[in-house]
């Protein structure tokens, strides 16, 4: 939807705007992939732009060498699926019940998910890897590794705060017409808040997509391994060893990056058109 | 003001709903189910999962963290005898003489009053932008989004690289680059830290309003153009309200991710230099409980940390989140 | 979906009845966990060589022993080792034997309880001190027992970049680096010809094993091999401790070594002409031509007196090993002199052998850059052993990081308040 009386110099404007920062925040990723493909490490400023003699994939076949990256992929995709899976599923629950129904506990269950969010896991992390290795006994087991990020509370938190932007006759409405609570939240909730839904999918899954210390702690068979344990063990003796270890560090985070940036691409349209946006004509 | 009104129509019906508004008398007619579990019992099955998360993998931990506070405790094998003293307050008392903590603490708030109000700002700004330009959408996007899921041992490669004493940003300064140079300049690092994030994170913030923005209804702009506001009064008068608990969001998570900085400071300057001037509580927990096998100790910092965001998050809430 | 949520609320209901039981109390350390045999589990570090020699190795003993086979995983070689350790120790999840253990760290896993007394084993003693000689006394524990078993070393030394040095017009063959004074001159020699940007490069960062690389080195050269703690005391506000710090603040605020963290190798990729380093480095700079001297010290000594940091890792048993006897007869096999010799030859780290150039001439004689280092490893000093080892190597860097490297404030005054928060780090409870 496009905001009216924007003169033509304003457009060029926020275009300038947009593509300058758009550089900025894509200078590292850029540089990032540039260092991947360099046969030696080149940290001066000519270094970020390509030179034909010092381009390699070398980088790239060291790591598929030493990492059976097909068996990480699945690995990382059933460790983020489950998280994405639960969150989405029991998150929009928790969301809908706290913006929306009047219960009992509401408030103490949103200060407690806003307490979980608050505190840092550094202080939580040897008891609860306790907890679950010794007394759930889920060690190098898919549901330990899952349990700590099952329910994401920031994405019950964003949940609960779109449904709050959603007017609330809408609900009067259907619940006059005689609409279950279930049906309500199917048929009239979960279409308006379908950006909050992609945005949750998109950030949940950096997480558990990029968490290397706990999958580490609760696996020990390499089987078992995610992709950020096998490139984040890969970098860590590459990093003393190899010829190129900035190539090598820069390889590993590009082949970690790029199915987050791939999916990003497929599911960023879903932001745009919703039933309230579409009344909205451009 | 009458501009939030119009928008959020929601407010004055949500209210009506809140627990005790209802009317003492009502209330007592109510059967049981309705006294214990309140108007929608269904709430409660909504939510269940979710508690029972909560309370099966954080409940233990947490109560532990609060257990092991008062004592002198450390972590053993299971069935090893050992002598962990009970020890009252003490943890607590030397978190507030502990000049590490405190210098932690002080930092996390220079760090705190650097990047919360610039992600609000820019994040807001970019997302409004963005959700208007109708060329190269979805490469835009990327872009802003890329940083934010890159692994930090990648991107702080990238940033050493930029402000190193002779890198890319004192290059192009010149005679105004900071001696010594940003991050081992001990009243730069922490800011320089504060921007490396704001600039990783601010990703995510712009995801948030982009989807805020979706639900701003669109009349909304066309009587504001209607009325003869211009761009920047409609984005004053319709856009910062009509998404505002989208910044109480934005508000709230950029406080509690700020307040448990950890990873950057760890990567950037190698553990909190220089002298200390870039650690952050967090880091100072984990040496204390992770490396130096104090976890009672590092547990008094962890909650003090954490009602002293919890105290932050109050006061933003306060002034400007209004009902929510 | 329904089903994961009766599991979830089972497992949170069993959580409070554990909670109301607390601990349980499942055994410890008992006297038959000692001579009992059976399968274990070993974790090695995850570098390449040593993940080869640990496959090898494990592959001898498990065709010879069916009944008592190992099963080996890899723990990080990086700094989240002691991490991974630690959480095993307290959910009692470790495997019987780790080659990997971080000796600063040895005192707290012991005080956790998580570690073996290998002393208890009939002979122990004897076996490690047999093959270690006096460079054991250093790993023994404060009740004078051995909680680790010393297993292998890389003492660092300096190294140069012959290259470097003769664009600086300096000898590449007779670097003059054995005092500070010569070391000074020619480092300044290096950066104002312009040959290099720095002299040398040490991390420069707060980590609490910063100072096994810079500071204690130098540190133990010039007290001729006087540990950081000694009866409970910090040794470091004297003479030669000043004027090892008085020789890293010269580096630093001439300019002579960066003060900001790198990403990549300094020396690898000719940031700086020196490195300070041990063996395992060598195929690292395969492509420097490189040669090494040992670390200075004020007025000079010879090379074969001078003391240095050994990096050493050494083995663990630990507590949650239900057939430790078996784990001690894979200990005595893994360092043995037949398996010490295969992992000189993968991996170039020194086994901790007071034999070890006498009984490998063949390999000393393969690999003569190894040979200086062989030599070193005779003489080292390793971090103190105790419960507090690396809350006192913590304390040591932040006063260094700000009083050397930023050279902020007074030196002595700071040096004087820095050993006495050491002796108080080390001796608290």
């Amino acid at each position: 939807m496009r905001i009216r009386g924007l003169s033509r110099g304003q457009t060029v404007l926020r275009g300038v705007v947009l593509a300058v920062g758009a550089i900025a925040f894509l200078f590292p990723f850029y540089y990032m992939v540039i260092g991947s493909l360099q046969k030696s490490p080149d940290t001066t400023i000519a270094g970020a732009f390509p030179e034909a003699g010092n381009l390699t994939l070398s980088n790239y076949a060291d790591i598929n060498g030493r990492i059976n990256l097909l068996q990480g992929l699945v690995n990382s995709g059933i460790f983020t699926g489950g998280v994405l899976l639960c969150t989405v599923v029991f998150g929009v629950l928790a969301g809908y019940s706290l913006a929306i129904l009047q219960w009992r506990g509401r408030s103490a269950t949103f200060a407690l998910a806003l307490l979980v969010q608050v505190i840092p896991f550094q202080l939580l992390i040897i008891p609860l890897y306790v907890l679950i290795a010794r007394d759930y006994g889920l060690a190098d087991n898919y549901l330990g590794m899952i349990l700590p990020f099952a329910i994401n509370s920031t994405a019950v938190i964003i949940f609960r705060q779109y449904f709050l932007q959603v007017p609330r006759e809408l609900f009067e409405a259907a619940r006059i017409d005689g609409a279950g609570e279930f049906r309500l939240l199917w048929r009239v909730a979960l279409p308006l808040v379908r950006p909050a839904l992609v945005t949750v999918v998109l950030l949940t899954f950096i997480g558990p997509w990029n968490e290397f210390l706990w999958p580490f702690l609760i696996t020990k068979e390499s089987s078992m391994q995610p992709l950020a344990v096998s490139l984040a063990n890969y970098i860590s003796n590459v990093a003393a060893t190899a010829s190129n270890p900035f190539g090598a560090v820069l390889s590993g985070a590009v082949v970690l990056a790029a199915p987050v940036v791939v999916l990003f691409i497929a599911f960023q349209r879903y932001f745009i058109s919703t039933d309230i946006g579409s009344s909205v004509k451009g | 003001m009458s501009a939030t009104d119009t928008i959020r129509p929601a407010g004055g019906a949500r209210a009506s709903g809140r627990p005790g508004h209802g009317g003492g008398e009502r209330r007592l007619k109510h059967p049981l189910h309705l006294r214990v579990f309140g108007r929608n019992p269904l709430g409660w099955l909504f939510s269940a999962p979710y508690l029972v998360f909560v309370l099966g993998i954080f409940a233990y931990p947490l109560g532990f963290a609060v257990y092991m506070s008062f004592y002198d405790y450390f972590f053993a094998a299971p069935g090893a005898v050992v002598d962990r003293p009970f020890v009252g307050l003490d943890n607590y008392l030397q978190v507030f003489t502990d000049p590490k903590v405190l210098q932690s603490f002080g930092n996390v708030l220079v760090f705190l009053a650097i990047n919360v109000p610039l992600t609000v700002v820019l994040s807001l700004l970019l997302a409004t932008a963005l959700n208007s330009v109708v060329h190269f959408r979805t490469f835009l996007r990327v872009s802003y989004y890329v940083p934010y899921v890159t692994a930090s041992v990648a991107v702080v490669g990238v940033w050493l690289f930029l402000f190193s004493g002779n890198g890319l940003v004192n290059t192009l300064l010149g005679p105004l680059a900071p001696s010594p140079s940003w991050l081992v300049n001990s009243h730069l690092a922490m800011p320089t830290i504060a921007l490396f994030v704001t600039w990783k994170q601010l990703g995510f913030y712009i995801l948030l309003y982009l989807a805020a923005l979706q639900n701003v209804p669109g009349e909304l702009y066309e009587s504001a153009a209607t009325d003869g506001a211009g761009k920047v009064r409609s984005f004053f008068s319709v856009t910062v309200p009509g998404v505002r608990p989208a910044t109480v969001l934005v508000l709230l998570l950029s406080t509690v991710i700020g307040a448990n900085l950890f990873t950057e400071p760890y990567l950037l300057t190698g553990g909190g230099g220089p002298s200390g001037a870039s650690a952050s509580p967090v880091l100072v927990m984990y040496q204390q409980g992770i490396e130096q096998g104090h976890p009672g100790y590092a547990a008094a910092i962890g909650i003090v940390l954490v009602v002293f965001v919890l105290i932050i998050a109050w006061l933003q809430n306060r002034f400007a989140g209004g009902r929510d | 979906m329904q089903r994961r949520r009766w599991t979830t609320a089972a497992a949170a209901a069993s959580l409070v009845a554990l909670a109301l039981t607390g601990c349980t109390n499942n055994g410890g350390a008992s006297t038959k966990a000692l001579s009992s045999h059976g399968p274990i589990t070993i974790w090695y570090s995850n570098n390449e060589q040593e993940v080869a020699w640990g496959k090898a190795m494990v592959k001898a003993w498990n065709a010879a022993h069916p009944k008592e086979t190992i099963k080996a995983q890899e723990v990080p070689a990086g700094k989240s080792t002691e991490e991974v350790i630690g959480a095993a120790i307290t959910a009692g999840t470790t495997p019987c034997l780790v080659f990997n253990n971080l000796p600063a760290a040895t005192g707290q896993f012991q005080k956790q309880g998580g570690l073996v007394d290998l002393s208890k084993f009939p002979g122990a003693d004897k076996y490690i001190e047999a093959r270690s000689g006096k460079a054991a006394d250093q790993y023994k524990s404060s009740d004078g027992d051995f909680y680790q078993m010393p297993w292998k070393s890389n003492p660092v030394m300096i190294f140069y970049n012959k290259d470097i040095f003769k664009k600086a017009g300096l000898d590449p063959d007779h670097p003059k680096l054995s005092t500070y004074a010569d070391f000074l001159a020619t480092a300044k020699k290096i950066t104002s010809s312009g040959a290099a940007k720095y002299a040398i490069y040490p991390a420069p960062t707060s980590e609490f094993f910063q100072p096994n690389f810079d500071f204690l080195p130098l540190y133990a050269a010039e007290t001729k091999g006087t540990p950081l703690v000694e009866d409970d005391k910090s040794t470091i506000d004297s003479p030669a401790g000043k004027d090892v710090l008085q020789f890293w603040k010269t580096i630093y605020a001439d300019g002579l070594a960066g003060k900001e963290p790198v990403q990549n190798d300094a020396f690898a990729s000719g940031t700086s002409a020196m490195a300070i380093v041990g063996p395992w480095a060598i195929p690292v700079y395969k492509d420097i031509n490189w040669g090494e001297v040992p670390v200075p010290t004020k007025d000079g000594m010879s090379a074969d007196q001078i003391y240095t940091f050994p990096d050493a890792k050494n083995i663990g048993m630990y507590t949650s090993c239900k057939n430790q006897g078996t784990a001690w007869d894979v200990l005595k096999f893994a360092t043995s002199q037949d398996q010490d010799g295969k992992l000189l030859e993968t991996t170039g780290q020194m086994p901790i052998r007071s034999d070890l150039q006498t009984v490998y001439p063949d390999y000393f004689a393969k690999n003569p850059a190894y040979k200086e280092f062989a030599s070193q490893a005779e003489r080292t000093v390793d971090d103190p052993t105790g419960p507090n080892t690396i809350a006192t190597l913590q304390a040591l860097r932040d006063f260094y990081t700000k009083a050397v490297i930023a050279g902020d404030g007074d030196l002595d005054s700071q040096l004087k308040q820095a050993s006495d928060k050491i002796t108080q780090t080390w001796t608290a409870k």
